[in-house]
Formats: structure tokens, C-alpha cells, sequence
């Protein structure tokens, strides 16, 4: 019945089916396994606009995105890694002004040690670029914003923000929420210098 | 007896009275003194009073404390009540096991074909049902719900697959599928992602590129190095069938809805991978191959290739794609010629930002062994984005077909399309 050639493909199949049960890869179902928020937001910047239009982070909720993101998972073929590094930062990139605002209150102002360059290389690159000039669409080039005062732009970066009618957000801390005050101040300078 | 008793007694009171005496003596300036301290002592009483007053006082005043100290006992109880049962809600929204989402798009349209036959004609919904459970089973489904040129209601299955995720590399996806080959059917269609009110030439049903199929997918993807990457889907299914033309001597047209009945009782096997040297570009190959049968007849070869390829910068977008599918040739049948149809596009987008407007424009190019079918076709343009996925669209289609043909006629869109 079965042809020789279908054999062969058949036996590909077995050999894949094998590897994939191997216990040690079994472990999709773990929900508590976190994603990276740093390594989510280049993911997202990746991939999220390959095939259509980026959707905004704070379009959906939460636990909407979850789904979402494990549909998309199977459509782009993403790992399930990406996948959760993706979630995270969405997860974190969706919580409104309001909610940053009374955060604020109790932010910590000490560093995290990081220097303003690397903040901006783990957070901020994927949408902003190494160059500042935006590396997705929606992103505006940095340099037309660094006529706004400091105060202004530390509220941005830390509150979040968005132009009227422009196509994407600005998420709060951009989408990290672990940047301290300090963390916030030593990004901008950086940004101040190296984008003149 | 009697006197001597008396003598004590007169002898004691004498005592009494000689203690008694002196101090009746200065009984004057006693009575100054006493009603010194008396003041004195009404003085401190008075203070004593005013000090009882005022603690009296204090002690309402603690009542009332007390009042307010329990208020705001019970306020603070119940704010810590709404942090606990927010902290529960917070845990069960991160620790819910099943999600229900649903999501789709619609889309309305007015089209002009030349010479002059204007219409509204096109009204479709695509409601999609996403249930997850855990990050282990998903269940995805789209309808296709559209009205007919008569104004009946056209529901079609559009897919529905259950996909389970074996590990972070593969997903099982088993039920009816948008075909893995290529890049147009599977991921640019939907009305709110493809840049045109239309399909490009070529890429529309039993055209050349397949629809979907049913059977069981393997897809996933996996790293390469940092940030190379590549992704994959195989698949085996039961395969296309095959439609003969009026006069029933050749076959016309591959048919790739996705059926569930296998009367060649051959399957379909195949696959894509795609490869991304950076996260920009994306190279895609795409490949099947399997058996099928006119009814009672024997088998012949199928066979489906496509090359696929998509590179963004900033806001520009150049997708690009080439697909074909051949059928071989059997001398023992009603239709013994071997056919093949083949369609490329390319397609630029560029974002106007800030503005909303998007420009668009599209070369595709269909190849067939039926002269009819043929058509190549210039697409452009204008697209205003109220959102990334709510999106009104102008375009023009300068088309190049058989004489009299309807393929020939030029074509004039409008639409509106939502996706959420
Ligand atoms: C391989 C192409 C592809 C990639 C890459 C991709 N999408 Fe999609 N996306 C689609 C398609 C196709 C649909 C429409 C779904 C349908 O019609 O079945 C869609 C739909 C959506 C929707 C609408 C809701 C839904 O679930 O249908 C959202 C939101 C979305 N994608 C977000 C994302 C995000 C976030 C990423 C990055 C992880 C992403 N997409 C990456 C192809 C893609
Ligand atoms: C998810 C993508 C994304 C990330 C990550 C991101 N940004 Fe932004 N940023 C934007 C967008 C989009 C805008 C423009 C928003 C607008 O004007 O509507 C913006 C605007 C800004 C502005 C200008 C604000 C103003 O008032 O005009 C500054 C400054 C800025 N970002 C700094 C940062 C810093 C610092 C980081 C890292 C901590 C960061 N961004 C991370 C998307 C991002």
C-alpha cells in the first residue's frame, strides 16, 4: 500500500515524534516558567512585524495576550521561549499612565548599577535603535524630542507617553519596570549625549 | 473607793484640761491659720475640680477617639480586605488555566470592474475563537462568514486546528489548516494584514497557490545562533483534488479548499522553513509532494514549490513571493495532459509617518496552461491606517488578461477593514 518514498517521509515523522516526547523537552505546560521583559521587547521588535501591521502592547489585557501570543506562536513558528519573553513584555508594556503615576510614589531612587548605555542597549534599543532614529515603525527619531526639558522627558520615560494620533506608545520605563528613578536619569544622559 | 476613783477622774479630766487649756489660749490665731489652709485647701479643690472637669472632658474626648480609632480600624481592615481579594484576583488572572479570546476581523467594500459594472460587493466577518489551556493546548478556529451575489449568507470553516505544544521547539497542529507552503495564504490574506483590497494575481482560490488542507501539521522553530533564527511547518494531509473543465477533457483547476474525504487514498506530504539571517529578512522554501486521481481513475504525480521572501526597514515593506503546482500527465485518462500553474508577486509598502497614509504597489504575474487564467496585473495604493489593524483602502488594478476575458478588465477598490 504505502510507497517506498512515503516510508521514508513516514520514518522522518517517527524520528520527530521521538525527539519532541524525549522527557527532557517536555515542558510546554509549565505556566510559571517567566519571561525576560529585556529580551522580550527585541523579540517583539523582531518578529511582531514580520507578517503585519505591530500591534500596540497596550491594545489587550493581560491574560488576553496569552492566547494571542501562543496563536501567534504557532502561526510565525516561534519558540516557546520567544514566545514567553514576548508575554512578558507585552504584560508589562499595557498598564496605563495612572497606574505608573501612583507607582512613582514609591519608586526606589537607588541605581541599578547599570550605566545609562546599558539600560538603553537592554531596554530601550529594540524600539529606539542603536541609533536613536527608531528601529520599527511608529518610532520617532529620538533627536526631535531632545528639544523637551529633562523633567518632561523623564515624565515620558517613566509615565509612558503618546503624541496624539501617533501609532504607538511609549511604554512606561519601556516596558521594564525595574528602572529606579536614577536608572531613568542616567538613560537619558546618555541619550542626551549620544544622540545630539 | 468611791473617792479615790473620783480623785482619778478629776485628776485625769484636770490633765485633759491643762492639754486643752494652752491650746484654747491661741485658739485666735488658729482660726486665722485654718482659714488659710481652708482657702488653700478650696483653692487646690477648685483646681482638683477643673482638672476632673477638664479630664472629664479628655476622657470624652478619648470616646471619641476610640470612634474614630475604630473607623479607620475598619476602613484600614477593609482596604487590606480589597488589597488581599485584589492580590487574589492579581494571582488569578496569573494562574487561570483556561482562556477564552476571541478575535477576527470584517470587512466592506465597493468595487468598479471595467467597462462600468459598479457595486458594493463585498461584506465579510471572520470571527476567530482562541481557548488556551495552560501554554500546553490551544484550540483556534476562524469562520468565514460572507454574503453571496444572490444575498444568501456563505459560512465557510476557514480553519480550525487544535495545536498542542510538545516543547518549546514544536507544536502538533492537527484539523483543517491554511496551507503551510508559502507566505501569502497563510499569513497575509486576512482583509486588515494584506496591503491590497485583493489577492495578488494567481493567489486566489483554485488559482495557483494552495488554500488549506486537513490533516496533521508540525511547526515550531528554533534558534541558529544569535539573532539567526528559522522556523518550519510539515505536514501530512489528505491532498488537493482535481477539477475537470466543462468539456471534461482536461483538468482546469486544482482544488485545495481542504476537504475531508481521501478517494485517492493518497496524502499529501510537505512543508516550509524559513530562514531568517536577521530578524529583518526572512527567505522562505516551501515544498509538497503526493499522488492524486480523477474518480476511478489511477493515480498521477502532484507536486507544489514556492519560494517566498520578505525584508523590512524602517517603513518599508517588500514582500515577494513565487508559487506553483503541477499535475502530471496519464494517458489512460479523460484528461491525459499534464497541466501547471504558476503566479509570482512582489509587493512595496511604504509608511508615510507621521502621517496615517500608506502608498502601496504590487506586480503579480499568473501563469497557466489555460490561456483564460492568465494575468498580470500592476496593483497600487493609498491606505489610510485610523489604527495598525483598522485600515481604509483606495486602490487601482491595471489588468492584462485574455481578450474578453474578465481577467483583462481593469478594477477599482475600495475598503474598509477592521481586524481585533
Ligand atoms: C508569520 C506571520 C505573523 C507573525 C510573525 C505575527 N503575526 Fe500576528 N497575525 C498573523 C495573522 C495571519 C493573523 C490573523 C489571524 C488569522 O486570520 O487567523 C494575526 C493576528 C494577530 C492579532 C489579532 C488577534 C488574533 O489573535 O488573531 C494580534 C493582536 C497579533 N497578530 C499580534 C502579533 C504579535 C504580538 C506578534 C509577535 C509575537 C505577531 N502577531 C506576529 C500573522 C503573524
Ligand atoms: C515598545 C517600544 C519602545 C521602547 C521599548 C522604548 N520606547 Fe521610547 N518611545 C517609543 C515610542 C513609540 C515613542 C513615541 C511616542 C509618541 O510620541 O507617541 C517613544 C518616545 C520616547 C521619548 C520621547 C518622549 C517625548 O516626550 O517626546 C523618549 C525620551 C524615549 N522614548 C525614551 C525611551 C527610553 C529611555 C527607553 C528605554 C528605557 C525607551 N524609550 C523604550 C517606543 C519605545
Amino acid at each position: 500500500m504505502i510507497k517506498p518514498r512515503y516510508k521514508v517521509i513516514l520514518t522522518i515523522y517517527g524520528l520527530v515524534f521521538g525527539f519532541a516526547l524525549y522527557p527532557g523537552l517536555v515542558k510546554a505546560d509549565d505556566n510559571t516558567k517567566n519571561g525576560d521583559i529585556a529580551r522580550g521587547s527585541q523579540e517583539w521588535a523582531n518578529n511582531c512585524a514580520r507578517c503585519h501591521n505591530m500591534r500596540d502592547p497596550k491594545e489587550f489585557r493581560d491574560d488576553l495576550w496569552r492566547p494571542i501570543v501562543n496563536h501567534m506562536r504557532v502561526r510565525a513558528g516561534l519558540t516557546g521561549q520567544q514566545t514567553r519573553d514576548i508575554l512578558a513584555f507585552l504584560q508589562s508594556s499595557n498598564y496605563t499612565v495612572v497606574a505608573a503615576a501612583v507607582e512613582g510614589d514609591t519608586t526606589r531612587t537607588e541605581s541599578s548599577g547599570l550605566s545609562g548605555e546599558q539600560i538603553y542597549k537592554q531596554t530601550c534599543v529594540a524600539c529606539h535603535g542603536a541609533d536613536g532614529k527608531g528601529a520599527i515603525p511608529g518610532v520617532p527619531d529620538l533627536r526631535t524630542r531632545l528639544s523637551k526639558s529633562d523633567e518632561t522627558l523623564l515624565q515620558s520615560i517613566k509615565n509612558g507617553f503618546q503624541s496624539p494620533g501617533s501609532p504607538m506608545a511609549m511604554p512606561p520605563k519601556g516596558g521594564n519596570p525595574n528602572l529606579t528613578d536614577a536608572d531613568l536619569e542616567a538613560v537619558l544622559s546618555y541619550i542626551r549625549q549620544a544622540f545630539k | 473607793m468611791k473617792n479615790i476613783s473620783r480623785k482619778v477622774l478629776f485628776g485625769t479630766l484636770f490633765c485633759l484640761g491643762m492639754i486643752w487649756v494652752p491650746n484654747l489660749t491661741s485658739a485666735e490665731e488658729d482660726t486665722a491659720a485654718m482659714k488659710a489652709r481652708i482657702e488653700a485647701l478650696e483653692k487646690e479643690l477648685a483646681e482638683v475640680k477643673a482638672l476632673l472637669k477638664e479630664q472629664i472632658q479628655q476622657s470624652a474626648t478619648k470616646e471619641e477617639v476610640q470612634a474614630v480609632k475604630k473607623d479607620v480600624v475598619e476602613k484600614v481592615q477593609a482596604v487590606k480586605k480589597d488589597v488581599e481579594v485584589a492580590k487574589t484576583e492579581q494571582a488569578e488572572w496569573k494562574t487561570y488555566d483556561s482562556t477564552v479570546h476571541l478575535a477576527g476581523y470584517g470587512a466592506v467594500g465597493y468595487t468598479n470592474d471595467d467597462p462600468m459594472n459598479d457595486r458594493f460587493n463585498q461584506v465579510q466577518f471572520n470571527p476567530i475563537f482562541h481557548y488556551l489551556f495552560k501554554d500546553l493546548i490551544l484550540l483556534e478556529s476562524e469562520l468565514e462568514l460572507a454574503i453571496e451575489d444572490d444575498g444568501a449568507t456563505e459560512i465557510v470553516l476557514e480553519y480550525l486546528t487544535i495545536d498542542w505544544f510538545m516543547n518549546d521547539y514544536m507544536a502538533l497542529v492537527g484539523g483543517k489548516f491554511l496551507s503551510p507552503l508559502g507566505q501569502f495564504r497563510q499569513n497575509l490574506h486576512p482583509a486588515w494584514i494584506n496591503k491590497l483590497p485583493s489577492a495578488p494575481s494567481g493567489f486566489g482560490h483554485d488559482q495557483a497557490a494552495p488554500v488549506a488542507d486537513v490533516g496533521l501539521q508540525l511547526r515550531g522553530g528554533f534558534p541558529i545562533g544569535n539573532p539567526m533564527y528559522a522556523n518550519y511547518a510539515l505536514f501530512v494531509t489528505n491532498g488537493p483534488e482535481l477539477e475537470l473543465n466543462m468539456a471534461g477533457d482536461e483538468i482546469e483547476a486544482v482544488e485545495t479548499a481542504g476537504v475531508v474525504s481521501n478517494e485517492d487514498e493518497n496524502f499529501l506530504f510537505g512543508g516550509r522553513i524559513g530562514f531568517l539571517p536577521i530578524p529583518s529578512l526572512e527567505i522562505g522554501a516551501s515544498a509538497a509532494f503526493g499522488d492524486v486521481a480523477l474518480e476511478d481513475e489511477s493515480d498521477r504525480d502532484y507536486e507544489a514549490w514556492g519560494f517566498d521572501t520578505h525584508w523590512w526597514w524602517r517603513n518599508l515593506d517588500i514582500f515577494g513571493e513565487y508559487i506553483q503546482q503541477e499535475v502530471g500527465s496519464l494517458a489512460s485518462s479523460v484528461a491525459p495532459d499534464e497541466q501547471e500553474w504558476e503566479a509570482w508577486y512582489v509587493q512595496a509598502s511604504y509608511k508615510l509617518l507621521p502621517t496615517k497614509f500608506e502608498v502601496v504597489a504590487r506586480y503579480s504575474d499568473y501563469d497557466s496552461t489555460h490561456a483564460d487564467q492568465e494575468q498580470e496585473q500592476w496593483a497600487l495604493g493609498l491606505n489610510y491606517l485610523f489604527a495598525p489593524n483598522a485600515i481604509a483602502k483606495f486602490a487601482y488594478e491595471f489588468n492584462d488578461g485574455l481578450d474578453g476575458e474578465p481577467t483583462d478588465d481593469d478594477r477599482l477598490f475600495i475598503q474598509l477593514t477592521y481586524g481585533f
